[in-house]
């Protein structure tokens, strides 16, 4: 769990983060979302000490980070950056093992280690452990640069627009790699990012930053439905609403008793997906089926509507 | 490297170490050079003892100069040292404008004669090159590179240690090689105040008018260079290459 209490950052007569507070809890996805320029690359760099906070102060499980060295404090929680910054003169192997070389793991425990991440990350140790970064693929270099900052088992990874750099179909699947890789481990996550869509599709919760205020700190859910500011129901998009607010929903949450006709769909699918098969099939109703594959009911373009609503 | 070039390397160090250790073999080559039954091939001392000097006193002063400037640059790099990068260019910078003749003019009467003043002048005309590859390779370091190894809780040491420097090594490598080249033929001029070296033969050529004995000093220098020069290329490219540049980058 990260604490986040009364943070501030002054530099001379400029304010970058103005008293901001926040608690992301533990085996979470925090996004930070803003425009450029707002604070929120500063506001994460200072739960690492990157950046001394002018005011205020940092909990991570209830210890005041300016009550750790910073050093140590960084072997701990895991930092991946736009670009990754890979070293160019170590290989994969030696890149990933970095942290745990640093804490003076044993040579066997570190190459385990490697190979485990590797494999998390679907790259074949026995292709990729020799590579060099320039040898890798900009995906490839984002997979390395994630399991560099896991290394050492960190309980906190802290991410900066890491996904800034992919291209759009890279970009998605390393969005839901993440997510399915931070659910196995339970980290807790802090992400920096300007990119909406991407809030939506990480963020547990979402704090959104202008201007180095802190204007909202909620649910996808509760952003959407009950933006606190101007500013937030702009950066949200109003077009775009009602179908975000239904890719955050489950088909399950909208089923109907009741038979009808046509192919399934899951009930893990989500809403937003479900009306795209309806319109597309020209068809009222489908049947919805559980994990198991037995009809467990249906959905219909009426009931989806209605979740899409901004007062349910 | 290609095949032909190689040869031609391998062809160019035969031929000089043939010509230190057995120069009467050329004699031949360079008779029609000499007037009045002057001797073809120098005569006054061993070719190879020369020029073992003449490496030993480029060795040493480049030695010298890349501890100080390597020192320096990584100095003037760190945040206590920032304040001391303009005034350590211009002393360098001074160290390369002064002539190596004015140098051991002015050190002969400081020093004596011999190898120390020829040193001094080395060491000093040595600096710049080195000094300012250390510059450029330190800074040319990614700044995101820097920040993720800071990240990830490296100290200030160990980011020097384990990014810094070997990021910038080849930039480094190319200044130290700058320098050599400048060495080799400078250390000539040392012999002017007796100090061992290949000047020796150059000095004796002019002194006596023998265009052979000039002729013999100067290709055994510029073939030393030539080799050098490649050997230290090739080291510079295996390590720019193991870190993903073009060769030519750091050339």
């Amino acid at each position: 769990m990260i604490e986040i209490e009364h943070l501030s950052k002054r530099y001379a007569e400029t304010i970058v983060v103005d008293d901001v507070s926040l608690r992301m809890d533990e085996g979470t996805i925090t996004v930070v979302v803003g425009t450029s320029g707002a604070g929120k690359s500063t506001l994460l760099r200072m739960i690492n000490r990157l950046v001394e906070p002018s005011e205020g102060r940092v909990l991570i499980d209830g210890q005041d980070t300016m009550a750790i060295p910073e050093d140590q404090l960084r072997h701990r929680i895991g930092y991946v950056i736009q670009g990754y910054g890979l070293f160019p003169h170590r290989n994969v192997a030696e890149n990933i093992a970095t942290v745990p070389r640093l804490l003076g793991w044993d040579k066997r425990q570190i190459a385990a280690r490697v190979d485990e991440l590797l494999d998390l990350f679907q790259l074949d140790p026995a292709e990729f452990a020799n590579k060099f970064p320039h040898e890798l693929s900009g995906g490839q270099q984002q997979r390395v640069g994630v399991a560099r900052a896991l290394a050492a088992k960190p309980a906190v990874l802290l991410m900066d627009e890491p996904f800034g750099a992919l291209d759009p179909v890279i970009r998605s699947k390393a969005q839901d790699d993440l997510v399915a890789i931070q659910r196995r481990l339970g980290t807790t996550v802090v992400l920096v990012t300007h990119d909406m869509n991407e809030a939506f599709q990480l963020g547990d919760r979402i704090a959104v930053m202008d201007q180095a205020r802190l204007l909202q700190y909620a649910t996808p859910a509760e952003l959407l439905t009950r933006p606190a500011e101007a500013f937030v129901e702009q950066l949200v998009g109003t077009a775009e609403r009602p179908f975000r607010l239904l890719s955050l929903l489950k088909v399950r949450e909208a089923i109907e008793p009741g038979p009808a006709e046509g192919e399934p769909v899951s009930v893990t699918d989500t809403l937003r997906d479900a009306l795209s098969r309806l319109i597309w099939t020209g068809r009222e109703a489908l049947p919805v089926a559980d994990a198991s594959g037995a009809l467990v009911g249906r959905v219909s373009v009426k009931g989806i509507v209605a979740h899409g609503r901004s007062a349910p | 490297m290609s095949a032909p070039s190689l040869l031609w390397r391998g062809a160019a160090l035969v031929l000089l170490l043939l010509f230190i250790t057995a120069p009467q073999l050329f004699a031949f080559a360079f008779e029609p050079l000499t007037v009045n039954g002057a001797p073809a091939i120098y005569n006054q001392g061993s070719l190879l003892s020369l020029t073992l000097s003449h490496l030993r006193i480029v060795f040493l002063a480049t030695l010298a100069s890349t501890i100080l400037a390597l020192g320096l640059g990584i100095f003037v790099t760190r945040p206590s040292g920032r304040e001391f990068l303009p005034l350590s260019r211009s002393l360098v910078n001074i160290g390369q404008t002064f002539p190596p003749v004015a140098v051991l003019a002015i050190a002969v009467p400081l020093v004596g004669f011999g190898e120390k003043p020829t040193f001094i002048a080395l060491f000093l005309y040595g600096l710049l090159p080195i000094f300012e590859n250390t510059l450029t390779g330190l800074m040319e370091v990614s700044p995101q590179t820097l920040d993720a190894a800071k990240g990830m809780g490296m100290n200030p040491r160990q980011r020097l240690f384990q990014v810094e420097l070997p990021l910038a090594l080849p930039v480094i490598l190319a200044g130290i090689r700058l320098s050599v080249i400048i060495s080799l033929g400078t250390a000539t001029i040392g012999s002017t105040v007796a100090a061992k070296g290949l000047g020796e033969v150059i000095i004796a050529g002019l002194q006596s008018n023998n265009v052979a004995f000039v002729l013999q000093g100067g290709l055994v220098v510029a073939l030393l260079a030539v080799l050098i020069h490649d050997g230290l290329g090739m080291a510079e490219r295996r390590v720019s290459a193991k870190l993903g540049r073009a060769a030519d980058e750091v050339s």
